[in-house]
């Protein structure tokens, strides 16, 4: 019972690091409807981007910032060079997907020969450990639980409370109507990349963080949990996301804890499959936002 | 030389199957199947338990299930079975409600799942080392590596390529391949017509993991060894690159693709002088593949050979001159 208090605990830490990536995607794919599968080598090589500022001796919390803005830069090219010309061009959704996992696997083999095949781990001190019962959590794990809260009311609050939330949810839900209204959508877009880039970078240094040691190799295994995420709690609603992240990240750590760890992923991807079969809209997404046709 | 030869051969025919398969997935119908080296594998695996004698001999030092030891056409039977008959359920979850896109990512989180199951699960098929001793087909009555039987092996794959290409007109030029285009193009439009989109992408995702399981089992059957590391879920995107170079939904372009990227470019780019730091030139080969990639939906995403549009002798012409005739159209 003890073991799985713990992989309780540590499913808590995932869940944080999972929600920080999984509300970033989801609102990517949410603001500019396309799935980018890129998503995870960016948070790879933003973790790689914190990396060389903490190995040249700067604390690993500035490193983060430095990570998000690595995110946030390249996420916004990206979508500024790549993706947004061709869905100007009309290019259908079988051609995007087909276009990000190219970029995807062009990100991954541009940063394989800059930063190598093995793997790396941040100089931070985790600080003391504590205990609530059979939890142990050390105070990097409680520092990410923490900054995951804040991002998550942060962004709650810009949906919500801000004009440009207005505009992106707006946007978001019908681009044209957007338009038309006189809402800048393209700048909204951009803006969008650029804060979702950030998480995805914050993400990516955090998840470096959590986990002993990342490499390049790192980045499918993280899209999968995302992606798993993103799709139970409905893709396109960071709230969908946040949820999505609480299940898929406490299974995975239950699951590894009761059956073997290398396994972690398989159960997201059957949570996957029980999504797509029983409820492809996710959780909180409405009647028919996948159909077939649409 | 003779070796070298015989195996450029092989892949190359390997290679022209398997892109003639995502062809009529892809190309023809529209489906974007990621996983489609796991079927691939899926064959070569099935074929490669079927030929090996029980894991108990050769010392014990590889561990897999079966080990039937089964003569020559037998495991190659069963490998495209088990690739068609795999088909099935991961056709029933990806292809009934989700939007293209899901499709594609499902498909893609099950090529990278597969693989690592198959990676740690050991006793299965021996995990992340892989089989190898798989014996060549009828290596009990001929000496499997001279040079003839190399050659006959080579025309064996040919042969198969020959049949598949067949095999993938007869459906691109049937009334069925009309209208698996048709559903590609507007799926809702086949539907209101009292076509089921389920069953045209069912029955074609099941003739491809057909093919693709053949094609595995060719494979596997000259190169005697199969490990996770040679079926990771980029290899796809080779293929895609292929069907895309030579032109979506025309069985030439997909021959032309094989032909061009997996053969043409690996090939080429063997012989290039290593620079650099080690993994600089694979690392940049990826790159490339992703460029041409991108670099023809751009700028020609028909590919080299088109397809041809369908032509109807009778229907076009009225069609036009009845446009012309209105008198409210201008």
């Amino acid at each position: 019972m003890s073991l799985y208090l713990a992989a309780f605990g540590f499913g808590l830490v995932s869940t944080s690091v999972l929600a920080i990536a999984a509300v970033g995607f989801t609102m990517q794919f949410g603001i500019s409807n396309m799935i980018n599968l890129a998503y995870g080598e960016v948070m790879i090589a933003a973790a790689y981007a914190s990396y060389g500022l903490n190995n040249a001796g700067i604390n690993i919390w500035v490193s983060l910032l430095g990570g998000a803005v690595f995110g946030s830069v390249s996420s916004y090219l990206i979508n500024r060079v790549l993706y947004a010309p061709f869905q100007k061009k009309g290019t259908a959704l079988i051609g995007m997907v087909i276009i990000s996992l190219a970029a995807s696997l062009m990100i991954a083999n541009v940063l394989l020969p800059i930063v190598g095949y093995y793997s790396v781990s941040y100089r931070q001190n985790v600080g003391p450990t504590f205990h609530a019962g059979s939890i142990a959590l050390t105070g990097v794990q409680l520092a990410i639980m923490g900054l995951a809260i804040v991002l998550m009311l942060v962004i709650h609050s810009l949906l919500k409370l801000t004009r440009l939330g207005k505009a992106m949810r707006a946007t978001s839900a019908n681009p044209t109507l957007a338009r038309n209204c006189g809402i800048p959508t393209r700048r909204v877009i951009d803006t969008a990349w650029l804060i979702t880039g950030a998480l995805c970078g914050v993400a990516g240094t955090v998840a470096g963080m959590n986990s002993d040691t990342f490499a390049v190799a790192s980045g499918a295994g993280f899209l999968i949990s995302i992606i798993a995420a993103a799709v139970l709690g409905g893709a396109g609603n960071p709230y969908g996301a946040m949820i999505g992240a609480l299940l898929i990240g406490e299974v995975t750590e239950i699951s590894a804890a009761a059956f073997s760890p290398e396994y972690k992923e398989v159960a997201a991807f059957a949570i996957l499959v029980l999504v797509m079969v029983l409820r492809p809209q996710g959780l909180l997404a409405k009647r028919g936002t996948l159909a077939a046709a649409g | 030389m003779t070796y070298y030869l015989t195996t450029l051969g092989v892949y190359a025919g390997v290679d022209i199957i398997a892109c003639l398969a995502l062809n009529l997935q892809f190309g023809v119908s529209g489906i974007v199947n990621f996983s489609f080296i796991v079927f691939q594998a899926a064959g070569a695996y099935t074929a490669a338990v079927l030929a090996l004698p029980p894991d108990s001999q050769n010392g014990g030092f590889q561990h897999y299930v079966f080990g039937a030891q089964l003569p020559f056409p037998i495991p190659w039977i069963a490998a495209a079975v088990v690739g068609g008959v795999l088909s099935v359920p991961v056709g029933l979850v990806v292809l009934r409600h989700l939007r293209v896109d899901y499709q594609a990512i499902a498909m893609l989180v099950l090529s990278v799942i597969a693989n690592l199951v198959i990676t740690n699960a050991r006793p299965f098929l021996n995990g992340a080392a892989g089989l190898s001793l798989v014996p060549q087909p009828l290596s009990d009555r001929f000496n499997a590596y001279s040079p003839t039987y190399l050659w006959a092996y080579v025309a064996v794959t040919f042969v198969c390529c020959a049949l598949v290409f067949f095999v993938s007109q007869r459906i691109v030029k049937s009334p069925y391949g009309r209208t698996l285009r048709a559903m590609r193009e507007h799926e809702l439009a086949v539907t209101a017509l009292g076509k089921n989109p389920v069953v045209l992408k069912m029955t074609i995702f099941v003739v491809g993991g057909v093919i693709a399981g053949l094609s595995g089992a060719i494979l596997v059957g000259f190169i005697t060894i199969w490990a996770p590391s040679t079926w990771l879920y980029p290899e796809t995107l080779i293929l895609f690159a292929a069907v895309i170079v030579g032109g979506r939904g025309n069985n030439w372009g997909a021959l032309f693709g094989a032909a061009l990227v997996p053969v043409g470019f690996e090939e080429a780019t063997r012989y290039l002088p290593q620079f650099g730091p080690p993994g600089l030139v694979p690392a940049l080969q990826w790159v490339a593949i992703g460029l041409l990639i991108i670099g023809f939906l751009w700028f020609r995403p028909k590919g080299v050979l088109p397809e041809k549009p369908g032509r109807f002798a009778a229907a076009t012409p009225v069609v036009g001159a009845r446009l012309t005739k209105e008198p409210g159209v201008s």
